[in-house]
C-alpha cells in the first residue's frame, strides 16, 4: 500500500500575524512556519497505518502548490491513496484536496478520521457521529482532526529527516485557472475591555448584567 | 591472646579462609563484569573532594544522621563504627591464627577496650534494628529474609566475640600489661572450673568461621553495601545536583537515553549493588506519598535485578541488547513519568545513589528513541519548538507584561549590568506576571541597572530536558546562549528557580558561563546593603514553601527566609516537618507542570494540607504561603482554589511581599 500525503507550510498558530503595508499580504519576517495542523493529522493517519503494516510506503509532498502540479507528482509516484488535511490553517480554503481529486479523476472523501487501507474502509465524520465508507482504487482523502494527536517525532526520525534530500519542483509553467485575488487584509479589531462588577449587591449585579446582555451586547 | 590454632588448626583455618575469600571473590568478579557492561563514565577527577566525601559521608555517616532518622541513624553508625574497629580485630585474628603474625597495636589496651565497647554497642543496635523490623515495621522498608540473616550473623559475631574475650580473660590469656576491658569485667559469666580454655577456643572458632561465611554471603545480599558504599561515595557525581548529564555530539549518536543496560554508566550499576533497601528515598517521594506508581527504591532495585538477570546474556553476546530498562518486567513508563525530579530521594539516600539520573536516562530513551512521551508532554515540547514556551503563547508577546513599566530591553540599554531572565511563566502566566512586575519595581527602587530580552528570550529548555528531550534542551540553551553573547550578558537574575538552575548549572555544559543569581538572593543582598528600604506593614503569619530547585537542588534555604524576616510585620512559619531539605514538592517539577495528574491525590493538594496541618499544630494557620518559584505559585493557587480556601491561605511570591512594602525614596511614600 502506497500513501501520499500533501502538506502545506503555514504560519504557526502561535505566531502573531501582522498585515504588511500593502494591506494585501502578511509580514513573513519572524514568522514560524509549521505544517498545517490538519495535514499533521493526515500524516498521523498514514503513520498509524505504517505502524501496523511496515511495508507501507508513505511519501510526503509539499508545500502545496497547485492541484495540477500535484497531479504530476501523483502520476509519477503512483500512490494507492492521497491524503491531505481538510484545509490549510492560513487561508482555510479547503480547495486543493477536492481539486486534486478532480484533476486525477479520482473520488474524494472529506472529513476522514480513521483509515483501514487494507479493507479500503474509512471513517468519515458527520454531525454527531461518523459514517463508514469504502473506497476501491485510488482516492483523495481530506483528513479531519481526530482523537489521536499527531505524534512527536523520535530523535532518530528527526536526524533521518534532516539528512533526507527534498527535491523541489517548479510550478512556474502551470497556469492557475482560478482567477482570485486578495483585495484586503486587516487585523481583527482590538478587544474592548470587559466590565467588572465590584463590591455591592449580587442581586443588583445580576439584574444589571441581564440588562447589559440584552441592550448592549444584544445576546439575550 | 594466643589463638587456639596450634598445629593443624592453622591449616584448617587457612582452608576455611580460602573458601570464604574464594567464594566472595568468585561472586564479586561476576558482579564486577556485569557492572562493566555499563558505559565507561570517567569519575576520577577531583580526588580531594572525593576523599572528603569518604570522611564525611562514609566514615562520619553524615547522610544517615538526618531528620527524622536520628535514632535509627545513630544505631546504624554504631554498627558501622563497630564494624570498622572489629574488622581490624578480625584481620588480627586471621593473621595470627594462620601465620602467627600480630597486627601492630592489636595487643594494646586501647584497642582491646575499643573492641569490647563496640561489640556491646553493636549488640544493642542490632537489638534495636531487630525490634524495629519485628514490632514497628517501617512503612516503606523492604522487609525480607536477607535482613534477618544479616542481623543474626552480626549478633552471632558479637556474642561469640564477647564470649571468647571473656573466657580468655577468665583463662588468664590476657597479656600482662593489658587492663581487663570493661564489659569483660561487667559480665562475669560463671564458667565451670577449668572450662574457660575450651569455651575460649569454641567461641573463637565460631566467630572466625562466621566472619568467613558472612564474607561468602555478602555478594548476594544487600549487605554488600558495606563494601560498595566505599567506591559509590568516592565516585559520586561531581556535577551540581541540579545539572543533568550532558549528551555530547547528540546528533551523531545512534541510541538515545537508556535503551539498554549498556547505556547506563557503570556507576549507575554500582548504585544498584549499593542500595541498602532502607527505603528512605521512597519515604520522602512526593509521587509515592500521593499514590502514584513511582517508587524510587524500586527503580534502583529493578535496574539491579535486570542486570543480574540479563548480565550473562549481554556478556556472552556483545550485540545483544536485552530488555529496555524502561520496559522491564517490573518498571513501567508510568512510574518514570510520575517523577517530579524534586531530589527528595537523592537528598536522603545515605549511600549517594543517583535516582534522578536513572529516571531521566530512561525518559530520554522513551522520548527521543521511542517518541513515546505522554501526549501532553509532546504538546509542551512542540510548543517550545514552535513558540519558545511550553504553553504555546505567541512568542512575540513575551515582553508585553513590561509595557508602561519603564523596563528597558537589552536592545534599548546595551550597557545594563544585569539581564533579568524573566522565563516563560512570569512572561505569559497572568498570576506570575505580577511577580515579574514586583521584581522590576524592587530593582528600580534599588537603582539596579538591568534590562530584559523581551521577544529575544526563549524557553531555557528545562522542561524539555527533564521530560527526556535532551536535544530540544540543547537547541533552546544554544539559542539563549547566542542571544546572551550578542548582548554581552555577564550577570543574570532569574525569578524562576528552574531558569536559575539550568542557566547556572547546565548552560556551562554548552560553554555558557555567567554569574547567575536567583532574585531572592539578590534582594537579600539589597536589603542587607540597605539599598532598598521596606516600610511598615500589617502583622501576618507567612509560611515559607521551599521550591525544590532553589532548596534541595541549589542549597538556597536561608536567603528567602532572611528576606521574609526583614519584612516588617511578617512572622515566618516553617511547614513542619516538610521544610528545608525535607521540603515537599508542589508537583510541577520534571515537566510535570504540563502533564496530567490523574492517579492518586494531586501533589499540590497534599502540600496545601501539610501547610494547614503545620499551622494547626502550631496553634494558628498562616495567612499566606510564600514561595520563590512561579510553578509552586501556580500549583499552590490551584491547591487552595480546589479546597475553597483561597481567602484564608493566599499563595504569594516573596518578591510580591517585598515590593508591596518598598518605600519610594523619591516620594518618601509607602506603596
Amino acid at each position: 500500500m502506497r500513501l501520499l500525503i500533501c502538506i502545506k507550510q503555514v504560519p504557526d498558530s502561535t505566531t502573531r500575524v501582522k498585515v504588511a503595508t500593502d494591506g494585501r499580504s502578511i509580514v513573513t519576517d519572524g514568522v514560524t512556519w509549521s505544517i498545517s495542523p490538519y495535514d499533521e493529522y493526515a500524516i498521523e493517519l498514514a503513520l498509524e497505518h505504517k505502524d501496523t503494516a511496515p511495508d507501507a510506503v508513505v511519501s510526503v509532498v509539499g508545500p502545496l502548490g497547485i492541484a495540477d502540479a500535484l497531479r504530476a507528482v501523483v502520476e509519477e509516484l503512483k500512490p494507492d491513496l492521497v491524503l491531505c488535511g481538510r484545509q490549510a490553517s492560513d487561508d482555510d480554503e479547503g480547495f486543493v484536496g477536492p481539486a486534486l481529486a478532480e484533476a486525477l479523476g479520482w473520488p474524494h472523501v472529506s472529513q476522514v478520521t480513521r483509515l483501514e487501507p487494507d479493507s479500503g474502509q474509512l471513517w468519515k465524520e458527520v454531525e454527531g457521529g461518523h459514517e463508514v465508507w469504502k473506497v476501491s482504487g485510488g482516492a483523495v482523502l481530506t483528513v479531519q482532526k481526530s482523537a489521536k494527536d499527531p505524534r512527536y517525532p523520535s530523535l532518530p526520525g528527526i536526524m533521518k529527516a534532516k539528512k533526507k534530500e527534498i527535491p523541489e519542483r517548479s510550478v512556474a509553467g502551470v497556469e492557475d485557472p482560478v482567477k482570485l485575488e486578495i483585495v484586503k487584509l486587516e487585523p481583527p479589531p482590538a478587544r474592548g475591555g470587559g466590565k467588572i462588577f465590584k463590591d455591592g449587591d449580587t442581586k443588583a449585579h445580576a439584574a444589571e448584567l441581564a440588562t447589559l446582555l440584552r441592550d448592549e451586547a444584544k445576546v439575550l | 591472646m594466643i589463638p587456639p590454632t596450634q598445629g593443624l588448626g592453622a591449616l584448617a583455618l587457612a582452608a576455611v579462609a580460602a573458601l570464604g575469600v574464594g567464594a566472595f571473590a568468585y561472586r564479586a568478579w561476576r558482579l564486577y563484569r556485569y557492572l562493566r557492561l555499563g558505559w565507561d563514565e570517567d569519575r576520577r577527577a577531583n580526588v580531594g573532594r572525593r576523599l572528603k566525601d569518604e570522611l564525611v559521608i562514609y566514615l562520619l555517616q553524615r547522610k544517615l544522621l538526618k531528620r527524622p532518622y536520628y535514632l535509627r541513624g545513630l544505631a546504624h553508625a554504631f554498627i558501622f563504627w563497630g564494624f570498622i574497629v572489629i574488622t581490624l580485630g578480625t584481620a588480627d585474628l586471621l593473621a595470627s591464627g594462620i601465620f602467627g603474625l600480630r597486627m601492630p597495636g592489636a595487643e594494646s589496651g586501647a584497642f582491646v577496650w575499643a573492641v569490647d565497647v563496640f561489640a556491646v554497642l553493636v549488640l544493642v543496635s542490632i537489638a534495636l534494628a531487630l525490634g524495629r523490623r519485628l514490632f514497628f515495621k517501617p512503612p516503606r522498608m523492604h522487609i525480607a529474609l536477607d535482613g534477618y540473616v544479616i542481623l543474626t550473623l552480626i549478633a552471632v559475631l558479637m556474642v561469640s566475640l564477647l564470649l571468647f574475650e571473656h573466657a580468655g580473660v577468665a583463662a588468664g590469656y590476657l597479656a600482662i600489661r593489658q587492663s581487663v576491658p570493661p564489659f569483660a569485667q561487667l559480665l562475669p559469666l560463671p564458667f565451670p572450673a577449668g572450662s574457660a580454655g575450651g569455651i575460649f577456643a569454641a567461641a573463637w572458632w565460631v566467630h572466625v568461621v562466621t566472619v568467613l561465611g558472612f564474607l561468602a554471603y555478602l555478594p548476594q545480599s544487600k549487605h554488600l553495601h558495606i563494601v560498595t558504599t566505599l567506591p559509590n561515595v568516592f565516585f559520586r557525581s561531581e556535577r551540581p545536583r541540579g545539572a543533568l548529564r550532558f549528551v555530547d555530539k547528540i546528533e551523531e549518536q545512534e541510541r538515545f537515553g537508556a535503551a539498554t543496560l549498556r547505556d547506563l554508566s557503570w556507576k549507575q550499576h554500582l548504585d544498584g549493588y549499593t542500595c541498602t533497601e532502607c527505603g528512605r528515598c521512597s519515604d520522602n517521594c512526593p509521587a509515592l506519598a500521593t499514590g502514584k506508581p513511582l517508587d524510587p527504591q524500586k527503580i534502583v532495585l529493578d535496574l539491579r535485578d535486570l542486570l543480574l538477570k540479563e548480565g550473562d546474556l549481554l556478556l556472552k553476546d556483545p550485540t545483544a541488547t536485552g530488555t529496555a530498562p524502561a520496559h522491564q518486567l517490573q518498571t513501567k513508563p508510568d512510574e518514570l513519568w510520575a517523577c517530579t525530579t524534586c531530589a527528595a530521594c537523592v537528598e536522603q539516600c545515605p549511600v549517594t545513589i543517583e535516582h534522578i539520573d536513572k529516571i531521566v536516562d530512561m525518559r530520554r530513551y522513551l522520548t527521543m528513541q521511542e517518541a513515546a512521551a505522554p501526549p501532553e508532554a509532546q504538546r509542551a515540547m512542540t510548543n517550545i519548538e514552535r513558540a519558545g514556551n511550553p504553553w504555546g503563547e505567541a512568542a512575540g508577546t513575551r515582553g508585553d507584561w513590561a509595557e508602561g513599566l519603564g523596563v528597558p530591553t537589552f536592545a534599548e540599554k546595551p550597557d545594563a549590568e544585569y539581564l533579568y531572565f524573566v522565563g516563560c511563566a512570569a512572561s505569559f502566566d497572568r498570576r506570575n506576571q505580577r511577580v515579574a512586575k514586583a521584581l522590576a519595581r524592587i530593582l528600580q527602587g534599588a537603582g539596579t541597572s538591568f534590562a530584559i530580552l523581551a521577544a529575544a528570550e526563549t524557553c531555557n529548555g528545562d522542561p524539555a530536558r527533564r521530560m527526556g528531550n535532551e536535544y530540544l534542551w540543547q537547541i533552546q540553551a544554544q539559542r539563549n546562549i547566542e542571544t546572551f553573547g550578542r548582548y554581552n550578558v555577564r550577570k543574570i537574575i532569574a525569578s524562576c528557580p528552574h531558569c536559575f538552575n539550568t542557566i547556572a548549572n547546565e548552560y556551562p555544559q554548552l560553554g555558557g558561563a555567567y554569574q547567575v543569581v536567583h532574585a531572592l538572593q539578590l534582594v537579600q543582598d539589597l536589603i542587607s546593603e540597605k539599598r532598598i528600604a521596606l516600610g511598615p506593614g500589617v502583622a501576618e503569619s507567612v509560611a515559607y514553601h521551599d521550591p525544590c530547585y532553589l532548596g534541595r537542588h541549589n542549597g538556597i534555604y536561608e536567603d528567602p527566609r532572611a528576606v521574609l524576616d526583614a519584612i516588617d510585620g511578617v512572622t515566618r512559619m516553617e511547614i513542619e516537618p516538610h521544610h528545608r531539605e525535607r521540603g515537599f514538592c508542589c508537583g510541577a517539577g520534571g515537566g510535570r507542570m504540563w502533564m496530567e495528574e490523574k492517579v492518586g491525590q494531586r501533589v499540590n493538594h497534599r502540600r496545601v494540607e501539610q501547610i494547614l496541618a503545620a499551622g494547626d499544630a502550631k496553634g494558628g494557620r498562616p495567612a499566606k504561603v510564600a514561595s520563590g518559584c512561579p510553578f509552586c505559585l501556580i500549583m499552590l493557587d490551584e491547591g487552595v482554589g480546589a479546597k475553597g480556601i483561597q481567602e484564608e491561605l493566599k499563595p504569594v511570591d516573596v518578591l510580591e511581599l517585598v515590593a508591596a512594602r518598598i518605600t519610594d525614596p523619591k516620594e518618601g511614600l509607602t506603596a
